[in-house]
């Protein structure tokens, strides 16, 4: 007892404690009580609570005994467990479900009412009965319809009406019960339910109510100043959401059409397998027969109007084969195209694969190893050959982005090839996929033998291959080159100068080139340079060739070709805005579907009157040229330019030369001109940029005016301005250049603002001080006649107020 | 000091012993106080016939709550000091020993009739040590106790229209002071009131203190007294009314009152099972009244009547708490619930379970709290055997908020089990817990029993290595079991197994220690098998508010 003195240290509860048995410690007597120096530990029990009788004794019960004795329990009331009833009340069998139950947590709410009717009721309920039906749950619904409705204030017969759907003799007899039951019932609704806190707190010290809610005042307070933010966040967490769908959706489409793309190949090679196509003979020569063009080993992407009348969603050629070769290498080039699927069609179509069926499968098992789970399943492959424009293209190639609401169309396979030499192909081949000279227009030059093809969208990709040429043909100027194209080929204007293309054929005699040249011009060597230079931006779409297709050696073909050139032009200037040109080739497209259109209509005039009048090839000639200026100045007046003369041209050719000569500037449009210009109308998105190309063409014809050639074929061009510019009218009336090409521009122009600057631009060259461009924009525009234009119409106003400003 | 009830009725007022102790003098129904019984009023002691489980007889000391006549019969609420509450009830007047009688002190003089009494019986044996006691945490109590018992004694007063009311308003104004006292008292003249107020035909027209107090507590004391100064009693008292809002037990006597010191429901029949309630629980007043309250088994909606269960079972589909099941093992299942995604179920489980909790308190929304309910599988579904609630986010460990084993269930290894169940959880939380404060009676012999037998069988299953003693500190304990330090202390202690031993502590584990633990364990079948608990608790502070 001694030991009781001295001061235990505190217990430890990190230190670890050694336990002795009984048996072990035969001094357990010993052992000091901890009980001091251990702070007793509280019960956890309210003090008066622990004193409790039962209580006690059954602790001290435990403590001695060690457990529990019948007697010393703590009594409680009882319970009993023997409601006969059970098995009735509680009617059916609940089977254990093998799996864990797990509760959704808006199953938990069922329409069912809250009331339940009781045994009264059921005495209303059988005496209802007896003159109409009411089951009990109908019974109960209206009840609790009524309760619920009712606050402290019972709802009238009126209320009740319109709150039960009951005929009208059953809703008085329930009501009426209800009432009567409700001003009986002791409590609040027939409905028992547990008292509500009141929010003035007079209900704080209610042991009736119960679960109150647990308002703290600061938080309100936080909160609200969140308010903003979270919200924000919430709109930038929906959107991305929706992103995340849209992304999702996207890669759906995408796998699918992997799927797809895989299937087809088992089955071509399972188709040759049957066949016994080992060595791809069958398969070459099927694809030969379905694809109009080459691959070459070089791609180099053209961003030009290379717009063809067939859809892109419908291939004209499907063929698996050329699926499979568009996979691996075109599609991957083109990762701009957010639709995939399009663009493959796109590739199927008109890639047609040289290759032999193995290179093919080869492409095909390369793209399924690396691409297969890629999110691009059409990366871009940088082309191997860039034009230095191109690489310093801020832009880059893929500045091009589809727009809502237009329709892309596949290019011309019929137009698409152009042809040859050096071909690893077969003979056969030869002269599909041969390689021509070629002319880029905007970084204007020759780029030696390429052969053209039409890639994703439209745009012309040029395999360029090299030759012992390549140093002469760097030399040749692609004007030396022009007056060839444009007699020999369907070539179009690439150049700048308007002057040059003029001169283009005189220059032909360049010493250096001479031989080639000579070949050229004899056909013997076929050139090539792109017709329409509607693209030609430094930024997006240098190195257009208008016309891929037009390798036709013929004049005749040469000539219908430039009919397709000018109805494009039309169709560009149609669709076309120079200024949203970058942005915008869809237009082209557009435009090259109506040149389509006139093209078959127009051919034969056309050459006809390039031959009869070389003066109308001249102008053509320039109105490309005046394209091309318009590309290097600013890349949608070439395309008004040269679309405006087309039409006219044609017609003026034929019927018109009568010449509607636009004095005012206005001039009234031919039936054919109307047909286009309605054509054009229908492209919604083109007006605009026509006419920026218009009044760009304006100018480039005043400052021609010293050159004699390009005069006259400016003339066409200069109708078109007419109203603004007295000079260009006297030129143009000859060529009758268009009503068309007018009315167009006034209503497309109206609305560009550069268009508007360019006039006045124009206009001061053209040192008429007379017509302001505005006004003669206004004129034209007052002057459409056409029920079409009214939206054009006041599109014109605006843009009178915008040059005003 | 508390104030005793007089026994004169209708006696403007009384003196009050202490403010603090003011309780409001009992309802006095004029007609008990004055009856043959012996001026019988709420806060008289003696003693009262009960017979104990042992079926013998007894004279333990009692306390009359409450007064009631049906049908010219008088009944009285009686509690049996140093009993527990649950063992209140109403007897007759055939069993209370009116020769021992001991009238509320002071009331004597001052006969109050309010009919409300306060919060505490005001016995006087009782009153005087709680006055002394006081110290601790009676203090703070004794206004908001005179407080309630002003409020309701206003309710009674009002409509008395007994000029007392200014009087009482000033006295609140101070508590302690004497005169206040009195003041309080004196509004329960209102004793008349009562049968003004008497709702129905359940209680005959003198209205007793019962039914004045069950039958209207609804009433807003504050809006009734609002042009009183009850009012500004309350705020100058500075005592807080809400209960604070974690957890879901009341330490504090913010809710002892009256109405809350008596059960209100008589029965409940739950399935099979009819239930006699222990305590007070805040059901829907008008249901208070029923002879039985039934309950539908699975999702524990309250009916009038057998015919409302009726109707109402063939609108419910349920065969098991509304809940996921995340533990099977043969028969026994545990379903989480949450109580602030299935509210009509928790708030109706919360109900049922005041019945037999004492300190729950059901003041605020059960939005915090998940709710544990084990279920014993038969043919007809997953029948509720008990549950225990637990606080999404403790900031006291808290790992049990309240804990119950149904009456029929009880004291067979049931609330054992859902206590081994909520260590399991805290086993997979990777946290000591502890149950929520205070502990009931039950509580403290379970939980107890439970520390025992799992300390216990840690320490015994220790080996020694290596012909070492084995050791083991406390920490480890408390990892091991998920058990708080603090309570494998206290258990240590309790089973006197710590012990200080040549300057150290050790454990010693003595014979008849080992020898009970080991028949305990026998009999102790129902275990949780923690493979079979499919558990993934959640990280509830990353999700805002509950």
């Amino acid at each position: 007892m001694s030991k009781l003195s001295f001061r235990a240290r505190a217990l430890d509860a990190a230190k670890p404690l050694p336990i002795y048995r009984g048996k072990d410690m035969p001094d357990l007597n010993d052992c000091v009580s901890i009980n001091r120096a251990v702070p007793q530990m509280p019960t956890g029990m309210e003090k008066e609570e622990e004193s409790e009788h039962h209580l006690q004794r059954a602790i001290s019960a435990q403590q001695v005994f060690r457990e529990k004795k019948e007697s010393m329990v703590i009594p409680v009331p009882e319970a009993e467990s023997n409601v006969n009833y059970y098995n009735r009340l509680y009617k059916g069998e609940f089977k254990q479900p093998k799996q864990f139950i797990h509760i959704q947590p808006f199953n938990l709410d069922n329409e069912q009412p809250d009331y339940d009717m009781d045994s009264e009721d059921e005495t209303l309920l059988n005496r209802l009965n007896r003159k109409m039906e009411i089951k009990p749950l109908q019974f109960e619904i209206m009840i609790d319809r009524l309760e619920k409705a009712s606050s402290n204030q019972l709802v009238t017969l009126q209320e009740a009406k319109l709150l039960l759907n009951e005929d009208d003799y059953l809703i008085k007899a329930v009501y009426d019960y209800w009432v009567r039951k409700r001003k009986n019932c002791r409590g609040p609704s027939l409905i028992p339910q547990i008292k509500q806190e009141k929010r003035d707190g007079s209900t704080n010290n209610d042991p009736y109510v119960a679960f109150r809610r647990r308002t703290e005042k600061m938080q309100t307070r936080k909160n609200r100043k969140n308010d903003e933010a979270s919200y924000e966040k919430m709109l930038k967490l929906r959107r991305e959401f929706s992103r995340a769908i849209t992304i999702l959706e996207m890669i759906k489409r995408r796998e699918k059409t992997k799927r797809e793309l895989l299937h087809l190949t088992l089955e071509v090679v399972e188709k040759r397998y049957h066949l016994g196509d080992y060595g791809g003979e069958i398969l070459n020569e099927v694809k030969i027969s379905r694809s109009e063009k080459e691959l070459y080993a070089t791609p180099a992407t053209l961003h030009n109007g290379n717009h063809h009348k067939v859809p892109e969603c419908k291939p004209k050629h499907p063929h698996h084969l050329s699926l499979k070769e568009e996979a691996s290498d075109v599609v991957r080039q083109k990762k701009k195209y957010p639709k995939k699927p399009k663009a493959e069609a796109l590739i199927t179509s008109q890639q047609p694969t040289p290759e032999t069926l193995p290179v093919i499968n080869k492409s095909d098992i390369k793209q399924y190893d690396f691409h297969s789970s890629d999110e691009d399943e059409f990366p871009q492959v940088p082309s191997p050959v860039s034009e230095p424009e191109e690489e310093n293209d801020p832009d880059g190639p893929c500045a091009f982005r589809r727009r809502a609401g237009c329709q892309y169309y596949a290019p011309r396979l019929d137009q698409a090839n152009h042809s040859l030499e050096n071909s690893e192909l077969a003979d056969l081949d030869k002269l599909r996929y041969r390689h021509c000279l070629t002319t880029l227009t905007v970084p204007r030059r020759c780029i030696g033998f390429a052969r053209r093809r039409i890639g994703r969208g439209g745009r012309v990709i040029m395999d360029r291959i090299s030759t012992e040429h390549d140093p002469v043909l760097k030399q040749i100027d692609p004007e030396m080159l022009n007056g060839f194209s444009s007699s020999s080929q369907t070539i179009d204007f690439s150049s700048n100068f308007s002057r040059t293309n003029a001169s283009s054929k005189h220059c032909e005699n360049r010493l250096s080139l001479s031989e080639i040249l000579s070949n050229i011009r004899s056909c013997r060597l076929q050139c090539f340079q792109p017709r329409i230079l509607n693209v030609q931006d430094s930024d997006s779409e240098e190195c257009t060739s208008r016309k891929p297709g037009q390798t036709v050696n013929s004049k005749r073909v040469s000539a219908a070709s430039v009919a397709l050139l000018n109805t494009s032009k039309n169709g560009i200037s149609g669709g076309i805005t120079e200024e949203q040109f970058q942005t915008h080739q869809q237009q082209l497209v557009q435009m090259q579907r109506q040149q389509l259109a006139q093209l078959q209509q127009k051919q034969q005039s056309q050459h006809s009157s390039q031959q009869t009048h070389p003066k109308a090839q001249g102008s053509s000639a320039s109105d490309c040229m005046s394209k091309t200026l318009d590309s290097a100045s600013a890349h949608f007046a070439a395309s008004a330019v040269v679309s405006a003369p087309v039409p006219g041209r044609s017609e003026a050719s034929k019927e018109q030369n009568t010449g509607h000569n636009n004095i005012n500037g206005v001039v009234q449009p031919s039936g054919t001109s109307k047909t286009l210009y309605s054509t054009n109308m229908a492209l919604s998105s083109s007006p605009g940029i026509s006419a920026v190309q218009l009044v760009r063409t304006v100018g480039h014809t005043t400052t021609n005016h010293l050159i004699p050639a390009l005069c006259t074929s400016s003339p066409q061009t200069l109708p078109m301005n007419n109203s603004c510019l007295t000079n260009a009218v006297h030129l143009n009336n000859v060529s009758v250049v268009s009503p068309v090409n007018v009315h167009i521009n006034t209503r497309t122009s109206a609305p560009s603002p550069t268009a508007l600057k360019l006039a006045t631009v124009a206009a001061s060259m053209d040192r008429v001080p007379k017509v302001t461009p505005s006004s003669a924009i206004s004129s034209i525009a007052r002057e459409n006649h056409e029920p079409e234009r009214l939206g054009l119409n006041g599109i014109a106003e605006t843009t009178v107020a915008m040059e005003v400003t | 000091m508390a104030e005793v009830v007089s026994p004169v009725p209708g006696a403007g007022r009384r003196e009050p012993g202490e403010v603090g102790r003011a309780r409001g003098p009992p309802v006095a129904d004029p007609g008990a106080a004055l009856s043959p019984q012996g001026e019988i009023i709420e806060g008289c002691r003696l003693p009262v016939l009960r017979r104990n489980q042992d079926n013998e007889d007894e004279w333990p000391l009692a306390e009359i709550l409450s007064v009631k006549d049906i049908s010219g019969r008088k009944l009285f609420y009686v509690h049996y000091i140093d009993f527990n509450k649950r063992l209140d009830e109403w007897v007759t007047h055939e069993r209370l020993d009116l020769k021992k009688i001991q009238f509320p002190k002071k009331e004597a003089k001052t006969p109050t009739k309010n009919g409300l009494p306060g919060s505490r019986p005001g016995s006087p044996e009782r009153e005087v040590p709680a006055s002394t006691q006081a110290s601790g945490k009676t203090l703070p109590i004794p206004v908001q106790i005179t407080l309630r018992f002003n409020l309701p004694k206003e309710r009674e007063a009002i409509p008395g229209g007994e000029p007392d009311q200014p009087l009482s308003s000033s006295s609140c104004l101070q508590p302690n002071h004497r005169s206040t006292k009195r003041k309080v008292e004196v509004v329960s003249p209102a004793t008349p009131v009562p049968s003004e107020t008497a709702p129905a035909s359940v209680f005959p027209q003198n209205g007793s203190a019962r039914r004045a107090v069950a039958a209207q507590p609804g009433r807003k004391r504050k809006s009734n007294c609002l042009g009183t100064d009850e009012d500004s009693q309350d705020s100058s008292d500075g005592i807080p009314s809400a209960p604070r809002m974690t957890g879901s037990l009341v330490s504090d006597r913010s809710h002892d009152d009256i109405v809350t010191r008596m059960k209100n429901i008589e029965c409940i029949e739950l399935g099979r099972h009819r239930l006699k309630p222990w305590y007070f629980s805040p059901y829907p007043q008008e249901l208070t009244t029923l002879p039985v309250l039934y309950l539908c088994e699975f999702c524990l909606k309250y009916g009038r009547s057998l015919k409302c269960l009726q109707r109402h079972l063939t609108k419910c589909d349920l065969r098991h708490p509304p809940g996921n099941e995340i533990y099977r093992k043969g028969t026994i299942s545990f379903f989480e619930i949450d109580g602030r995604k299935n509210k009509s179920y928790s708030q109706n489980l919360c109900l049922l379970a005041k019945c037999f909790l004492d300190h729950k308190t059901l003041y605020y929304d059960t939005d915090p709290f998940l709710f544990y309910v084990m279920t014993e599988y038969d043919c007809k579904g997953f029948h509720i055997v008990g549950y225990f609630s637990k606080e999404k986010e403790s900031t006291e460990d808290y790992n049990v908020a309240c804990i119950l084993t149904l009456p029929p269930y009880q004291r067979r290894g049931y609330g054992k089990l859902l206590i081994e169940f909520s260590y399991e959880l805290s086993k997979v939380e990777g946290k000591t817990g502890t149950p929520e404060k205070p502990l009931s009676d039950l509580g403290l012999l379970s939980y107890r029993s439970y520390w025992s037998q799992t300390i216990l069988e840690i320490l015994m299953g220790l080996k020694s290595e290596s012909g070492e003693r084995p050791q083991i500190t406390i920490n480890e304990i408390s990892e091991i079991t998920s058990i708080k330090k603090e309570d494998v202390i206290s258990t240590l202690q309790y089973l006197n197994l710590i012990n200080y031993y040549k300057g150290q502590y050790i454990l010693t584990l003595s014979e008849d220690i080992v020898d009970g633990h080991e028949r305990a364990m026998l009999k102790r079948l129902l275990r949780i098998d923690s493979k079979c608990l499919h558990f993934t608790p959640k990280d509830w502070s990353k999700r805002g508010k509950w």
